[in-house]
């Protein structure tokens, strides 16, 4: 049996165990249909060209974890950015760890996708935001929908930021030989609100994990959300992440992406800017090696006046990895004085790696400010004589050449631990040990 | 480059297609529809030996197997392919030692299309081969050539005179199944133009064909190859115009360049095909495969002006297979009205140290829809390949559209890719300064536009940069209101 | 030459010319001073007919002509010239170009062949010796990346080109350093003459010492409010604007 029809049949058995009285239960079995109809995407369309899922086909994933397992603090510690108190959702092989997480209902929720689905006081948020700007036509989003039942659930009513930064962690333990977990997260801010969130996905043994995540972030007036993905996973572990974000008047929404770590990891990125003065922030650093293969697919969609967005992606690719950016624009008819700028800058360091650019535009207004611009080369050879030439060897003044093309794109980065933490990981992924401050 | 302000006012004036006439010659057609009988029938027509006549068919049954691609950013009904006639030739095959002997009409035809053979002998010192509707009529300045060793003649002429040059490089840069339309065109074409420059030669004067579909209901389908042997160097300039008509008319042509080592082709094209009208009624399908090999040390360069067509899918590209070679693409594409272009180029670096080059302006008025779609290839094995690209679009007015979608594919560490683009209108302030220096709105515009395609225009043989710069006023008639 | 009457006009539906009366005659230099705001590029724009500007009472009239229902390209055939405060970028249009068309649209306009090739080249290589121009820079696109001297050279160097009746040089003085002040006063005086006449918009004295006017008014909340010769531009420099906009308020 392959792994669709294994997730086919496996719905009803999932489905069982819920309230089939919920609406959401419509939402699903929808999603499971469409799920069906198109399948896993193939390489032959557009939006899959350089990314193939055949492989993870042909594992056989347990899809429902049997047995909670229990972790402890000190043991993954150090996946947490551990320096600075934060909100803790923790979820270990799919489930929701209590004793490891911190969660809260002072004034805002951060707590759990299983309570809001099940708890009558959640039921107007999830109605009025859930499956709301997921993607009700793309197969791997309505196949996380169909299973949607755990994740994070984070709520900012009017006014309101939580007092410190909440951290998503999901962990797989290799209890089982081979893992698809598919949570789902909800992030609502409203009007004015404010909220910074961390995410990551570790797995904790060489054994296979499968992660196809949706997260929607709905962010209101004025409201400012930040959300940084740590993608560090071990080599065994494949992501395709999916994010959907709206936007209303004045808001700004900020997603950083560093991708160091994992096998194959998809980002599927799409902004919808539903009102004015909307700012809204991409931005990526990719350092890979082995055979790692991390695509980028972004999407940015201008529908309404007066909005601005920034995309900027750095890649370093070496050994035999891969690297695709694939970034669109849209900016439609009434979406004038749009300003869109996106940057992709790449480069290689090994004749087997490969790096696949497609930044696109489409602009159907006249009165816009859109560039993109898209460069593939290699370290600066002046600058890294320079750097020889004040003492500084070659590994590390290569090291700190990287570390400084990728720069850029930490300075946006609002929590300083989390910076001086990214940074470090980039050191370590480049394989030296940097004189200078992290 | 000088300005006729009389002529250019003139031509602002008349707002229609001013080369959508149609020229009452009698002619031979075949009968509607496309089977393998049809492939013999155009076969033996042109007197074709047996292996031509095998290879066209090998095309034709690979071409049953295809599907139309659809992924190209254009939406129009397609074409029925057994409602078209495959070929159609002017009654009175002609063979001309003179232009007295040709058809009045024909010639009346030509002076309207700008390209008075005369009037390209003496001024331009320009040798044209105009193909008209299927089959190539004329080919001026043919003994000069001669003298210094250089081919250049219609296609089934050289199928006839050369056939181990045809047979030799047919084909080799654009396989007959290369894709739908290119499998189609290798099964019927027609005609078209052919040209081989000897080893070390240098063509003295610019090429030209001029492509013209004239009957109802014909397609054409139009080959060209052009063949610069080792040093050599020619300078091609191919032009297209077709009469208005209610009915979508198809075109699907294939060039194919070789440039041995050291020789370089530069090959123009000002595409200014029957865009439809106002209304988006008629209009020619422009499917079009065009590319080039280049050898060691090699250049190609393509230039485009493209106003015409309903629908055009064009990607004129270089294969860069010798090291050190380089390839060129320099596009102005204007769509005003209702048309549809996806256009662009595809520069496919395997040779060591190679270059290209791509530019391309798209001026998007009316309610057309104005695409680039290019890809830049670095194999694992080119090393030290550099591109640099740069694609502007310029918008006029709110109900058209700009897409960009460019495709950068590398394996090499030692590549340096560059790729910019940007978007943008032209500015009431810009406009208001150049009324104010005296120059009214429309002819700002013209200005502004011509500023923005310069780069392109400038790599345009002289006469064709003139003749480009107009049509791209003509083509901007009444876009801004 | 030029007969401005209870000129009023709005800009979305804002009054910032609230009845300016001036009367300039053909040889005169006039400048037009006044604190920010005060409407002087708006005079300079709605003279020159920029389209976003309503004109709601009032009449400008050059040599007897109404000029309310004419473009801006129409009153430039006429033989206004305005020097911009803010000149625009047109990329890939070289100056000789533009040049050449303004020239060459505005004799078509008057009935004249084109000027022929030899004639203005030479008028071209004339008038940017007279502003000190680096020939060079005639080949550049129109304004893009010119410094800010550079571009009003250019704008100097247009007016020199286009021979205007009536030249309105707005804020010409701001963004230059004093040797490229020198150059374009130098070229302005060289181009005045019995038969033409300028307007000189510009916020402070500086410029007045080079290009010394016959007349000076001051603007003031869309209205003239006081007018006065060449030692009033001094008088101006010493008190500032400050005592004046007391006695316009009294």
């Amino acid at each position: 049996m392959d792994l669709k029809e294994k997730l086919v049949s496996s719905f009803l058995a999932f489905e069982d165990g819920l309230d089939l009285d919920n609406p959401v239960h419509e939402v699903r079995s929808a999603a499971i249909k469409n799920f069906e109809e198109k399948g896993f995407p193939s390489k032959k369309e557009e939006a899959w060209k350089y990314t193939s899922l055949n492989s993870i086909q042909k594992v056989d994933f347990s899809i429902f974890p049997k047995k909670e397992t229990a972790l402890e603090y000190k043991d993954i510690k150090k996946y947490f950015l551990h320096e600075i108190d934060t909100y803790k959702i923790v979820f270990v092989d799919g489930v929701y760890s209590s004793y490891l997480s911190e969660t809260t209902h002072d004034g805002v929720d951060v707590c759990l996708m299983s309570s809001a689905f099940s708890k009558p006081m959640f039921r107007q948020v999830i109605e009025v935001y859930f499956n709301k700007a997921a993607s009700k036509d793309e197969s791997l989003t309505s196949l996380n929908t169909a299973f949607s039942k755990e994740g994070a659930y984070i709520y900012i009513p009017k006014n309101k930021m939580p007092k410190k930064p909440i951290q998503i962690l999901h962990l797989a333990t290799g209890n089982e030989a081979a893992l698809m977990l598919q949570p789902r997260n909800l992030v609502v801010a409203e009007d004015n609100a404010e909220v910074q969130i961390i995410e990551r996905h570790q797995s904790l043994t060489d054994n296979e994990v499968f992660t196809n995540s949706v997260t929607e972030i709905f962010a209101g007036k004025d409201a400012i959300v930040d959300y940084y993905k740590v993608q560090n996973d071990a080599s065994t572990a494949s992501l395709v992440d999916n994010t959907y974000i709206s936007q209303k008047d004045s808001s700004v929404v900020r997603v950083h992406t560093f991708s160091l770590g994992g096998k194959l990891i998809r980002n599927n990125l799409n902004f919808y800017q539903n009102g004015e003065r909307i700012d809204s922030t991409l931005k990526g650093v990719t350092i890979l090696g082995d055979k790692q293969h991390v695509d980028h697919h972004t999407l940015v969609h201008h529908a309404q006046p007066n909005c601005e967005s920034h995309q900027d992606y750095k890649g370093i690719f070496g050994d035999s990895s891969t690297g695709v950016f694939n970034g669109k624009i849209i900016v439609d008819k009434i979406a004038q004085k749009t300003d869109a700028f996106q940057q992709n800058n790449n480069i290689l360091l090994s004749d087997k790696a490969t790096i696949n650019s497609k930044p696109q535009l489409e602009i159907f207004a006249d009165d816009v400010k859109c560039s993109h611009g898209c460069t593939i080369g290699q370290l600066d050879e002046d600058a890294l004589f320079y750097l020889r030439s004040r003492g500084i060897p070659q590994k590390e003044a290569k090291a700190l050449l990287m570390y400084a093309f990728a720069n850029n794109v930490l300075e946006s980065v609002r929590i300083p631990e989390l910076k001086a933490r990214i940074n470090k990981l980039i050191a370590d992924k480049l394989g030296v040990r940097v004189g200078f401050d992290l | 480059m000088a300005y006729t302000e009389e002529e250019l006012k003139k031509e602002l004036e008349t707002k229609e297609y001013e080369y959508g006439f149609y020229t009452d010659i009698e002619s031979d057609t075949l009968p509607k529809g496309l089977n393998e009988d049809i492939v013999i029938a155009i076969s033996k027509k042109k007197n074709e030996p047996e292996w031509m006549t095998e290879w066209r068919l090998e095309a034709f049954r690979a071409w049953q197997e295809m599907e139309e691609p659809e992924w190209a950013n254009v939406t129009y009904k397609k074409p029925n392919f057994q409602d078209i006639s495959y070929y159609s030739a002017p009654n009175k095959k002609p063979k001309y030692n003179s232009l007295d002997e040709v058809d009045p009409e024909l010639l009346d035809t030509f002076k309207k299309l700008g390209i008075s053979i005369d009037e390209q002998k003496k001024l331009a010192g320009v040798a044209v081969d105009i193909v008209m509707d299927s089959v190539s009529v004329a080919t001026t300045f043919k003994k000069t050539l001669a003298e210094k060793g250089i081919i250049f003649c219609s296609i089934s002429e050289a199928i006839q005179e050369h056939p181990e040059l045809v047979k030799k490089h047919l084909g080799t840069v654009v396989p007959k199944k290369d894709n739908f339309y290119a499998a189609l065109n290798s099964a019927v074409f027609s005609d078209g133009s052919f040209c081989y420059i000897p080893k070390g030669v240098r063509c003295p004067m610019e090429l030209s064909t001029y492509f013209r579909i004239n009957q109802a209901g014909t397609g054409q389908f139009e080959r060209t190859l052009v063949v610069a042997d080792e040093g050599s160097y020619v300078s091609y300039l191919e032009g297209c115009t077709a009469p208005s008509r209610d009915e979508n008319q198809l075109h699907a042509a294939v060039v194919e360049l070789i440039a041995m080592d050291d020789a370089e082709i530069k090959y123009s094209t000002v595409q200014n095909w029957f865009p439809g009208d106002k209304e988006g009624k008629g209009g020619v399908f422009n499917f079009v495969t065009k590319r080039g090999l280049c050898e060691k040390n090699a250049k190609i360069s393509w230039t485009q002006v493209e106003t015409g067509s309903a629908v055009t899918w064009k990607y004129p590209s270089c294969v860069l297979k010798g090291d050190n070679s380089i390839g060129e693409f320099y596009s102005i594409a204007v769509t005003n009205n209702f048309q549809q272009a996806d256009t662009g180029t595809k520069m496919i670096h395997l040779g060591k140290n190679t270059k290209s080059t791509i530019i391309s302006k798209g001026i998007s008025a009316g309610q057309s829809q104005n695409s680039y779609r290019g890809l830049v290839q670095v194999s694992s094995r080119a090393d030290n390949a550099r591109n640099f690209s740069q694609c502007d679009s310029l918008l006029m007015g709110n109900r058209c559209g700009a897409h960009t979608f460019p495709y950068i594919e590398v394996k090499n560490k030692s590549a340096q890719i560059e790729h910019e683009a940007t978007t943008s209108k032209i500015g009431e302030d810009q406009i208001f300064y150049c009324n104010q220096r005296g120059i009214d709105t429309e002819k700002a515009i013209a200005l502004i536009v011509n500023g923005f395609s310069k780069e392109v225009l400038n790599k345009l043989p002289m006469e064709f940069a003139v003749e480009a710069q107009k049509l791209l006023e003509i083509s901007l008639e009444g876009s801004v209101g | 030459m030029l007969e401005i009457k209870n000129l009023h006009a709005n800009i979305d539906d804002k009054e910032i010319l609230k009845g300016i009366d001036l009367k300039v005659n053909a040889g005169e230099v006039h400048a037009i001073m006044g604190p920010n705001g005060s409407g002087k590029s708006t005079l300079a724009s709605v003279i020159a007919g920029k389209e976003e500007f309503e004109v709601e009472e009032g009449s400008i009239i050059l040599e007897g002509e109404d000029l309310e229902e004419l473009s801006p390209e129409e009153r430039a055939h006429k033989g206004i010239f305005l020097s911009f405060q803010y000149p625009v970028e047109i990329p890939g249009v070289s100056v000789t170009n533009f040049v050449k068309t303004a020239i060459n649209e505005s004799r078509k306009a008057r009935g004249l062949e084109d000027m022929p090739a030899n004639e203005m080249l030479k008028m071209i290589r004339e008038k940017s010796e007279l502003l000190e121009m680096d020939r060079k820079f005639l080949s550049r696109s129109l304004n893009e990346g010119f410094s800010g001297g550079e571009k009003k050279r250019n704008e100097i160097f247009q007016m020199a080109m286009m021979e205007p009746k009536l030249a309105i040089l707005d804020e010409t003085d701001s963004g230059l350093d004093i040797d490229a002040l020198r150059i374009v006063a130098n070229g302005v005086n060289k181009l005045r003459n019995k038969d033409n006449a300028i307007v000189v918009i510009t916020h402070y004295q500086r410029l007045l010492e080079y290009i010394v006017p016959d007349y000076v008014h001051v603007l003031y909340n869309g209205k003239i409010v006081k007018s006065g010769t060449k030692e009033l531009a001094l008088e101006l420099e010493e008190k500032g604007y400050d005592w004046l906009k007391q006695e316009a308020t009294v």
